[in-house]
Formats: C-alpha cells, structure tokens, sequence
C-alpha cells in the first residue's frame, strides 16, 4: 500500500513536471524553420555572412516577402520595393534609365537589379550601404523614391491585422520595429540567388554553347573578367568607365561616399547576370542597348579622364565580328527560372 | 524486493526538485560580484546657461548668436576604470537628446569596487555603423543615421542663426564617420576629484556638464556665416568632434 502510495506520488510529481515543462513550451511556440543558404556548386563563399545576427528562416523569409510586396512602406501606398525591383526584370526596373518615386518625381540613379547580394559587400552604386539590412533605409526615406518614415511605416504595419502574427513566427514575439522589419526584408532579398542561366549549366556541363556563343565566351575571358569577375561577372570594385559625368546630374559617384578625389567619377562594377533584363545600362540608364555599352567600350571611352580604370587607357578592340560574338554569349547570362522562380513571386 | 520505507524515497524527490530548483535559480543569476548603482546626469548648457530648445538666444565666441531646436549625441561604452578592474557597461548605448528630458539621466548597475575615471565614448563604435540594423537606442527611426552612406550620426545639433545665409537661417551640424582619417568618434576620460567607491545600497550620482559653446573652437573655428551646414562625414565632421569632444566636465559627485 504504502509502495503504491510513493509510485502514485512519483508518477504524480513526474507528470506535474511535464505538464509544467510543456505549458512553459505553449508560452512559447516559438518554432520557426530554419533555412541554409545554399552556395552554387564552384561559386567563392560569401566573403561576409550576411545572415550572421540574423538567422534565415521560412517565417523571417516570408514576412520579408511581405514587405517587399507591399506599398504601404511607403508614403502614399504606391510605392512598393518590388514597384521599382521588379522580379521580370531581374529585380531591375523594366526598360526605365531612372525609376519613378513618390509625387512624379524620377530616381537620379538606374535601379539596379537584385540578386546573389549575399556576395555583395557594399550595396548602391557608390557603395554607400555597408550591410544588406540598412539599405532600405534609403529608399525609404527619399523623398523622390518611397517618401515615407520609419515611424509611420511601423505605425501602419502594427494596425494591420496580419503583420504582428507574422512578426511573431518570424521572431517569436508580435513586437514590430525597424530591426525586425530590415531583417526580415534582408532575409528574403538576400535568399535571391540567380544560378541558373545558360551559362551556368555550360558551367556545370549541364550544356553547351554555340560556336558564336564560345566565341564570344572566350573573348569575354580575355578582355572583360578584368572587372566583370566570373563566375559572379562583377567584382564588386569602383571604377570609371570613362563616361563624362551627367551635367544634370553631377553625379561623381563613389567620390560622394568617401570625399576622395581619386573615387571621382567610380561607380560600381555592375555583375553583367540577367543583362537582357536590366537594360538600360550603366549608372544613369544612358546606353539603351548592349550594342551601345560595347561601342562605348571601343570608340566612346574619355581616355583624358583623370581617373579612368587603367585597364581601360587604350579601349577595347573589338571588329563587329567579335562584338556580335560577344553579344550572343552575354545572352547566355538571362537566368529565365530566376525571373520566374513563385519563391520569389508575390503570388 | 527491498522494502524500503517510502519516506526514503519522497525524502530523497525532495531533495532532487530543490535541488533542481537551486540550479535553476542560479543559472538565471550568474551576477555573483555586488554591484551598486551610479547614476549619470547630464547638464546640456552654452556656457553656464542651460540649453533650452527653441527659446534661449546663445552666443558663440565668434559674436554670432544662435538658437538651439534640437541636439542629439551618442554616449556609448562607458567604463569605470581603476588599475586593477575596471568596470564596462554592457550594451553601453545612451541617446541624449536635449527635447526628451527622460534620456539626460540613466543608472549604470556596476560592480562593486573603487574606481579613478569615467570614461566613454562620444559616438557609436565603428562595429554597431557595419552591423545592420540596430534597436534601442540605435534604431535608424531616432534620425541619428545616414541612410545613403550608412553610419550613425553621432552629434547632431540643428537650430538657427541671423548669421547663416542659408534657406531660413538654418544651422545644421551632423555630425559622424567612423573610418580612417574620417573617424568622428570621441574618447572621453573624466578623472574623478576623489576615489569614486561603488557599493551595494549606495546610490551615487555623477553630474556632467556638456558645455556647448565648445562646439565652436579648438581643432576648428566654426563660424556659422562660413558653415552653417555639415551633414556628412569627412575632415571637417572630424575636426569638429575635436571641438566638442572637450565639452564634458564632471560638475559635481554625490551620494543621493
């Protein structure tokens, strides 16, 4: 009896620290599924890990997907991420030099395209943003792009009757901030990886290119990798390219960010990926075609410019054989699975 | 089968759950060394008079008058120093602002022992302007950060001045830049008049006086009808650090 009493008595105290155990857990469901970036075969690792203080998973990717969707994060609710970072067009805005933001007014740089930012160290055309997390900062608040402020963002998204559950699967708690919000954007701008164009599976031996495609491949090799690094196309330098500057614009570029002469008129080595896609081209949209940037390259580069990229000085040499050739291989680099990945889709 | 009394065996539970409850208890407080309470009170003055926004008239050394609609700075990384063991503040980030009157004052929860120096940062460390985005006082929504050249601001003084050709007599001074040779950042060591001793029970306040009518002279002479504005990093947010990194005096310690 008095052995039954004591089983009773541990069976009971055992349950009631279950039980104890499993309603702590019930406070805090928070469960969320954590996700890997995953590195393309033969591509160099990220040389910073952008998910470092923020752990990728589906609920942070999601909810970043949310934002990035939505116009509320800007003034007038006109205004998404994606209205200006379209996914048919790499995340570029489609056939526009400059973009349009809040009140008719224009950008006063091309939009780049968005992809692979994990190997992206300094993020805008004069590398201004130093982390993936603080750039949307920028549009945000511009008054010609997104016109909004931090405050009245957050402001919109707690009334919302979807956000804080969202918030709470992302990070656990319904809390909505700034940092939150960045994050989660970071998490899903930074999981878009494009690795599956022509070229890459030329790469990965998955195919072959055409003759007038190896051709121009090999002339790429030999005369472009220089800055347009493979297999990313860019290595994420500053340099001039020899264009005069925009008098309307003034834009002197990486010079604004470090207040060094020397930086006069750099601009970010853009990846050449997706390139059908992201047209017009280079900082300010001014060449409309990528028959125009190579003819900028041959016969259009300012050599008397102070700060022209020495590989450079004396142009690029190329017959209209070799340009036509060069051509039909930067097609090669339109990754169509990418454009049209739902991952990545807002339906 | 061993027939022992059952008392044993709740006896011996009993033991097991305290003992679990002890560990428990414990882990959740690892902060075994005594602490005490320090708290730091800030004075924002021009000279001896105190900053009021919007309303008092000052006059820099330049002879040119000014008035004050808003100032901001960053106090980071305090420390309490001695030769043996100093005392750091852990997630040391304090945003004075001079229109919210809740942020002049704060408590440091520091380790008991007896300390020479204050010391602290005028800005924010070069880690938290690479690091993403921040919360508390470092969320971007304070206005205290560069969004298209990212990086805290970390003084920011803005007002007006007959003196300042600018659009509505303005004066703008942001004040930032955390690398090489732009690097704004501030190191402040105020040494203590007599051994500051920290205990628990005790609460001892630390007056400082930011005297902003440094803001105008010293590595720089910043005359508003020449620059009424600085509102990026660069030589002269650097050289203008150097102003105002000489404002801080301790006014006065006590035991409240």
């Amino acid at each position: 009896m008095k052995i039954k009493v004591t089983i009773g008595l541990i069976v009971f105290i055992c349950t009631a620290f279950i039980f104890i155990a499993a309603s702590e857990k019930d406070k805090d469901p928070y469960k969320p599924t954590y996700l890997k970036l995953e590195i393309p075969k033969g591509w160099p690792k990220p040389a910073t890990n952008i998910f470092a203080g923020n752990p990728l998973t589906e609920q942070g990717f999601q909810l970043g997907k949310k934002l990035f969707y939505d116009g509320r994060l800007s003034k007038d609710g006109n205004f998404a991420c994606a209205g200006c970072h379209q996914q048919f067009a790499a995340f570029a805005t489609y056939d526009h030099d400059f973009s349009h933001g809040f009140n008719n007014l224009f950008t006063t740089r091309n939009a780049p395209p968005l992809f692979n930012l994990a190997w992206v160290p300094l993020l805008h055309w004069d590398g201004g943003i130093n982390h993936i997390e603080v750039q949307p900062l920028a549009p945000l608040t511009a008054h010609n792009e997104m016109a909004e402020n931090i405050d009245s963002v957050l402001k919109k998204l707690r009334k919302d009757t979807a956000y804080p559950k969202l918030f709470k699967a992302a990070f656990g708690t319904t809390l909505i901030n700034s940092q939150r919000m960045l994050k989660a954007l970071a998490q899903f701008t930074g999981s878009m990886i494009s690795c599956n164009s022509k070229y890459d599976k030329v790469l990965r031996g998955e195919a072959v290119f055409t003759a007038a495609e190896q051709k121009g491949y090999e002339f790429f090799k030999l005369k472009c990798t220089g800055c347009h690094k493979e297999p990313l196309l860019t290595d994420n330098s500053f340099r001039s390219n020899g264009l005069d500057v925009n008098t309307y614009l003034n834009d002197y570029g990486r010079m604004r960010v470090t207040n060094d002469k020397n930086d006069s008129l750099k601009f970010k080595v853009p990846s050449l990926r997706n390139l059908t896609l992201t047209f017009p081209y280079m900082h300010d949209g001014r060449f409309y075609t990528i028959g125009q940037v190579l003819d900028h390259y041959r016969n259009g580069i300012n050599t008397a410019q102070p700060t022209l990229d020495s590989l450079l000085k004396n142009r690029i040499a190329m017959n209209p054989r070799e340009k036509a050739e060069l051509i039909y291989f930067l097609f090669t680099l339109t990754d169509t699975a990418f454009v049209k990945n739902p991952r990545f889709s807002l339906l | 089968m061993v027939n022992r009394p059952p008392g044993k065996k709740l006896a011996l539970l009993l033991v097991l759950f305290t003992g679990v409850l002890y560990s428990n208890a414990q882990h959740t407080s690892p902060l075994r060394v005594k602490r005490g309470t320090v708290k730091i009170n800030l004075l924002n003055r021009v000279k001896e008079a105190p900053v009021v926004l919007d309303s008092s008239e000052y006059s820099n050394p330049f002879n040119e008058t000014y008035y004050i609609s808003r100032l901001k700075y960053y106090i980071s990384n305090i420390s309490l120093n001695n030769t043996q063991q100093p005392f750091t503040e852990q997630g040391s980030y304090h945003l004075i602002d001079a229109g919210d009157t809740a942020s002049l004052h704060f408590n440091l929860d520091a380790a008991a022992n007896t300390y020479s120096s204050i010391s602290f940062m005028l800005g924010v460390d070069s880690i938290k302007n690479v690091s993403g985005a921040q919360s508390g006082a470092l969320d971007p929504s304070h206005g205290m950060f560069w969004t298209w050249n990212s990086g805290y601001i970390m003084f920011k003084l803005e007002g007006s001045s007959p003196a300042s050709a600018v659009i509505n007599h303005k004066i703008e001074y942001h004040i930032g830049g955390f690398e090489g040779p732009n690097n704004a950042l501030q190191l402040i060591t105020l040494p203590f008049a007599a051994p500051l001793q920290v205990q628990p029970g005790k609460n001892i306040e630390i007056i400082i006086t930011a005297d902003l009518d440094k803001l105008w002279q010293g590595m720089y002479d910043l005359k508003i009808a020449e620059t009424p504005a600085v509102m990026t990093p660069g030589i002269l947010s650097k050289k203008i650090s150097g102003n105002y990194a000489r404002m801080f005096t301790i006014k006065e310690v006590g035991v409240l």
